[in-house]
């Protein structure tokens, strides 16, 4: 039995490939494309974020505003208003004007607005978990593909790797690349990551889940190396390179694709838990789980400072699944990848 | 297969193996990771600090280091932290584990029951407006960091609305042991119960209202459909069962890479002195042998999940076996 | 180990029923408390060994000075006279002899330890030893000056200090000899490094197992992962109030685990009586008004501080240290730790109420003593002047919230005096070592510093002077790598200055207070206040400026 050949055109329209089905089955998706829209608005507000900056809150939201003060209904506040009950202890950011302007949804601790490193900070999530979903996909085929086709103590060497990896805490890797860079930048081939560039928090992510990419595509590779035609191809005597890119790559895309929008999901999951631990993205920039970790702080007095990038990415990730979801049921409805 | 069974054995302790000497090397590769001076103390003079480089073996070479440690880790068992001196790693992770297994337990059984209600009801109504509402509510539990739902957990149950009726019953953060307490057991670890849980549960819902509908349209199915039986039976008798494969090589690593410290953030944000706050500790005071202790336990839950899973697949599903 | 525990129970329940007759009675006290209960306190983590010659950190350094004892001690009052040193094991304070190179001390009768053993010339000499066979922190910088200490730091496992503690058991004395006349001496032997122990007492780290004292509580069990209790002694009995009071609550249980904001919770809720972290700032303004009467805002001798590498591009240019304390808002700096109800702009390296301290800022508008506002003018100027501009700094900083905001903050500063910044915020425990190391090429970290006893050098010579400067290593605590032989000449004639001519050598250190912050190798940020947050039901809160609560002498209403 072969349950895993390519989706088979429906029968009312045979000569339609397969992409052109799974575009028309998306197309019929409703709530796949509602999701798509919340995503390119996402998008296209992150992107407008120094727009914002400039023309709306008209502060630099990188740089701390501790002197300063704006006027809220008439009223000339302090950004950061000290405590005049008791002791007079503290010292309470803004809370939220809730009026488009200065400190829409607040400041935080360094009187920074924080609306606006909220659309600053999606910029630098959103491309920390698209570039990483890349690193991580093209590897993760790569070593899939290699192990599955090859078998053997190929198999075996790159499984046990891969079990190596998939078992380490990333965390303490994490935290160790973060202060190894500091001293001296990392070379791999053309590229240098340095302490404090996105590219750290890039590769420890897009390595992270390797496994969980190529495990699976392994498994399909060994599967179709067993199927009917690809047992055909090698009785009429391809070569095993055609066999790979004829009978295996095409059908290992689909999965890939598949795959694409719930990397991005988990993938921004995993930047906010390792910004929420300082490992990601540096100060003074900022993503949506440094904002987090900004408003732990605060979460009592001002819990909109935590509550927004929290949303954001909840909103955001929500999105990417609806997406993702429509997106395997279009292309590959038997398949059962897993989210999450 | 016996063989089998002891080549994948041997391969297990090799990743092991490779694991601990990962995490050491990347420990010796950190600068300002030689634990010396923190032992030392501030201001300690040279003298001093060489005669604690010297006591800790930390002026050895790395291969003797790595054994040494290895070997008071498992055989003589007395490997004591770097940070608490004399704290011995062993106990200290053992006392750790009815803490995790608590959370995690719990949470389990949270999510599994969740799970099955989600993913039979939204099975059998597929389509309908319930089985969309129940996936969308699952999706929305995936899409929440968990670390920042415990947070707004603990600003509404501990500060917002703490002396209101709803929660003025939840106690401090912390852990009750069960044995002391079984009802502040209870009501300490309820809300990270939900909290953990709320992840998994839309999960597991989701996989098993796909894999029940998968199943539906198998041929066994139909038959026992042909045969007159009624739906509800059918669902749950055959469908179920037949589906809960899929769910228990889930909930097998799942648990593994839990009870293995991976609800690291939950018991952060929560303060349960489990073995992944004990993790989170020890890498934020870069504690070696309490990174070694933890990881390879950690990696030991991964490891044995995953190979019982693949176990439990080749017995119950012939075509995995024939894929290896 | 069964039987002992029950024993001890047993024996530390007829001892209260003696205790209790005992207290403290009148003199230091204005109100009586009834002693008796349990105190709860509360931390985010332990503090590491509990072996008291070991153990370098303010929060066991607090309750080791009610679980020992040294020769001599800082009187337990809650006011100045805490940085007083008074006998404490020894009858009376000596009078140095030999030139300041002897002191002889005599043991009181009657003190036992916690396990009922009785205190001998012999525990102080073992004690002694001890320091050296454990390696103790302070060891080589605090003890180093006892005759035959050089012979123990060299060969720590058979140190003897032949001819430098010299004990005699008929007259019950205990003579140091010294190698050189130190005026600091009493001051270093009064902090718990120099405990007394019983002699015998392993010669390694104590690690969890509890040392027996001669305090008024004892250490009844100690995991760093859940809690330390502290219980009566059973064999105290007081013998002088100023060094070391009867205590009021029966047991002390010091709980780790709970963050910050669960603890202050935990103490509005009366779960707890106190921690010992600062309250996160997001709960002062809370706590400063609905629990006002239950907290206490103490100033510290301490400073947050920027140390600047002097040996590193730009800050090896003076005018461009001088330009980053001419460019930095100090009340700026402060609202970042909680507001000026929490901290005091500083600029000088001796903090407000320390010896030899007379105000001096030569970084502020305003030409006046103490810091007013930064003058920006005048550091570009420098900056120009230096024809630095342009170049990258990074600065160092700790991962934590204030720490990281300083950063930030600095960086804008930086960036305004025309160079390229960035900021790199590390592991708050592995930071401190990390930018006192040459090897690892810090320019500009921020830190900070808490006397061990109240003396200028403990700050000036300690943190400027050229022998805390090791390059290469973890432990170079002169993390600005300032070493300028003038001042250096001038600190230690102050030092050798204390016993001759205390007034002449508490105008030098003065003068090279002023000295060494003309010459900039750090920017003093603020001195820090301590907030105390206790329950409702704790009275008598004293906080002494050496060790802060003095958590005996308060009880439990």
């Amino acid at each position: 039995m072969t349950d895993t050949t390519p989706p088979l055109p429906e029968k009312a329209r045979a000569a339609e490939g397969p992409w052109a089905t799974a575009w028309r089955r998306l197309k019929r998706d409703r709530a796949a494309l509602a999701a798509l829209a919340v995503l390119l608005v996402i998008l296209a507000a992150c992107l407008a974020a120094p727009l914002y900056a400039t023309y709306v809150s008209g502060t630099n939201p990188f740089a701390t505003n501790l002197n300063g003060t704006i006027t809220v209904d008439g009223k000339s506040r302090d950004v950061l208003e000290a405590s005049t009950e008791g002791l007079g202890l503290g010292l309470t950011p803004i809370g939220p004007t809730w009026q488009l302007g200065p400190y829409m949804l607040g400041a935080d601790n360094q009187g920074r607005d924080v609306a606006a490193r909220l659309l600053y900070g999606g910029r630098n999530s959103l491309f920390i978990a698209g570039a990483a979903a890349v690193l991580c996909l093209v590897v993760a085929t790569f070593v899939g593909v290699v192990a599955g086709f090859f078998g053997g103590l190929v198999d075996t060497v790159l499984s046990r790797i891969l079990d190596v990896l998939w078992a380490f805490p990333i965390f303490l890797l994490a935290i160790s690349l973060s202060i190894v860079l500091i001293s001296q930048p990392l070379l791999i081939g053309p590229f240098e990551i340095r302490s404090g560039s996105l590219a750290l928090p890039i590769v420890i992510i897009g390595v992270v889940y390797i496994p969980y990419v190529a495990r699976p595509i392994r498994n399909h590779v060994i599967t179709l190396m067993k199927s009917e035609f690809v047992t055909a191809a090698v009785g009429l005597g391809a070569s095993p390179w055609r066999i790979l890119w004829v009978d295996i790559l095409p059908n290992v895309v689909t999965r890939i694709i598949v795959f694409v929008p719930l990397m991005l999901a988990l993938n921004m999951i995993i930047e906010s838990a390792l910004s929420f631990l300082s490992i990601g993205v540096q100060p003074p920039d900022a993503s949506w789980g440094t904002i987090i970790q900004d408003g732990q702080g605060l979460l009592y007095s001002r819990p909109a400072v935590a509550l927004a990038p929290g949303i954001a990415i909840a909103v955001t990730v929500l999105a990417l699944n609806i997406f993702g979801d429509g997106v395997r049921d279009a292309l590959d409805p038997k398949s059962t990848v897993r989210i999450g | 297969m016996l063989f089998a069974l002891l080549a994948r054995l041997g391969q297990m302790v090799l990743v092991m193996f490779g694991i601990s000497v990962v995490a050491f090397l990347i420990f010796f590769a950190t600068p300002g990771a030689d634990p010396s001076a923190r032992i030392a103390g501030r201001n300690a003079s040279q003298e001093t600090l060489q005669q604690v480089r010297h006591d800790f073996g930390l002026d050895r070479p790395l291969p003797v280091q790595y054994a040494l440690m290895m070997k008071r880790l498992f055989v003589t068992r007395d490997l004591t932290s770097f940070v608490n001196r004399g704290q011995k790693v062993i106990p200290t992770v053992m006392n750790a584990i009815p803490i995790t297994l608590s959370l995690v337990c719990g949470a389990a059984v949270l999510w599994v029951l969740g799970g099955l209600v989600v993913g039979v009801v939204a099975g059998a109504t597929r389509g309908s407006y319930v089985d969309r509402g129940l996936m969308m509510l699952g999706l929305a539990g995936i899409s929440m960091p968990v670390f920042w739902l415990g947070e707004v957990a603990n600003l509404v149950t501990q500060s917002r609305w703490h002396d209101t009726w709803a929660f003025s019953w939840v106690p401090a953060l912390g852990y009750v042991p069960l044995s002391v307490d079984p009802w502040g057991w209870f009501k300490a670890l309820v809300i990270p119960w939900t909290v953990l849980a709320t992840l998994y549960v839309g999960l597991y819902g989701r996989v098993l209202r796909a894999s029940l509908i998968e199943m539906m349209q198998e041929d066994f199915i139909r038959t026992a459909r042909a045969k007159g039986i009624g739906e509800t039976r059918v669902l749950l008798h055959h469908g179920l069962r037949t589906s809960l494969v899929a769910f228990v090589t889930m909930f097998g690593l799942d648990f593994g890479a839990l009870v293995g410290g991976g609800a690291l953030l939950t018991e952060v944000v929560f303060g349960l002195q489990g073995v992944g706050k004990l993790t989170y500790d020890a890498l934020q005071t870069l504690d070696l042998p309490m990174i070694l202790a933890t990881v390879i336990y950690a990696s030991f839950f991964v490891v044995m999940a995953n190979f019982v899973v693949d176990i439990l697949h080749a017995i119950l599903d012939p075509r995995a076996r024939d894929a290896r | 180990m069964r039987p002992r525990t029950t024993l001890a129970a047993l024996m530390s329940g007829i001892a209260l029923a003696g205790l209790a007759a005992s207290m403290p009675a009148g003199g230091a006290h204005a109100q009586e408390g009834t002693p008796g209960g349990t105190m709860r306190l509360l931390a985010k983590a332990a503090s590491g060994t509990i072996d008291p010659h070991i153990n370098y950190t303010l929060q066991y350094f607090q309750i080791n000075y009610m679980l020992y004892d040294g020769l001599v001690t800082f009187r337990k009052a809650g006011d100045e006279t805490g940085f007083d040193v008074v006998a404490d094991l020894a009858e009376e304070l000596p009078e140095p002899q030999n030139d300041g190179k002897t002191y002889v001390f005599k043991l009181r009768e009657g003190i036992r330890f916690s396990d009922g053993t009785d205190l001998t010339p012999e525990d102080v000499l073992a004690s002694f030893q001890r320091i050296f066979k454990v390696s103790g922190p302070t060891s080589g910088t605090f003890y180093n000056g006892i005759v035959g200490a050089d012979a123990c730091l060299e060969s720590p496992a058979d140190c003897t200090l032949d001819g430098g503690v010299v004990i005699d058991d008929a007259a019950n004395t205990v003579t140091i000899n010294l190698t050189a006349p130190d005026g600091e001496f009493l001051q270093k032997i009064a902090i718990p490094h120099a405990a007394i122990l019983p002699a015998e007492t392993p010669a390694e780290d104590a690690g969890t197992t509890p040392v027996p004292g001669t305090g008024p509580y004892m250490i009844e069990s100690y995991n760093p992962n859940e809690q330390l209790r502290m219980v009566r002694n059973p064999h105290f009995a007081e013998w002088s109030a100023d060094a070391q009071p009867a205590g009021y609550p029966d047991q002390i249980d010091y709980d780790f685990g709970l963050t910050e904001e669960a603890a202050v919770t935990a103490i509005q809720n009366g779960q707890a009586d106190w921690m010992f972290d600062p309250p996160p700032p997001d709960r002062l303004a809370e706590i400063g008004s609905r629990y006002a009467s239950q907290v206490s805002v103490h100033p510290l001798t301490a400073m947050w501080y920027a140390p600047m590498n002097t040996n590193l591009a730009p800050f090896d240019d003076v005018r461009v240290r001088q330009a980053v304390n001419y460019a930095i808002d100090r009340s700026a700096i402060v609202k970042l730790f909680g507001g000026a109800a929490l901290a005091q702009p500083a600029c000088q390296i001796l903090p407000p109420g320390f010896p030899s301290y007379v105000p001096y800022c030569p970084y502020t508008a305003g030409g006046t003593d103490t810091w007013s506002a930064p003058d920006m003018e005048k550091a570009r100027a420098l900056v120009a002047e230096s024809g630095t501009a342009g170049q990258e700094v990074t600065i160092v900083a700790e991962d934590n919230t204030v720490s990281r905001a300083i950063g930030v903050y600095l960086q804008g500063v930086l960036n305004e005096l025309g160079y390229k910044t960035s900021v790199q915020p590390i592991s708050q425990n592995i930071q401190f070592t990390y930018i006192q190391n040459t090897n690892n090429k810090v320019q500009i970290s921020i830190s900070q510093w808490f006397q061990d006893y109240p003396s200028p050098s403990n700050f000036l010579q300690v943190l400027f002077g050229c022998d805390s400067f090791t390059p290469g290593s973890d432990a170079s605590v002169n993390i600005a790598g300032f070493c300028d032989e003038a001042i250096d000449a001038k600190m230690d004639e102050a030092a050798a200055l204390t016993l001759t001519d205390p007034e002449k050598s508490a105008q030098m250190w003065t003068e090279v207070d002023h000295a060494v912050t003309d010459a900039a190798p750090a920017a003093v940020l603020f001195t820090p206040k301590r907030v105390d947050f206790v329950s409702k039901r704790v009275q008598n809160f004293t906080f002494s400026p050496q060790f802060y609560w003095i958590m005996s002498q308060s009880w439990l209403q």
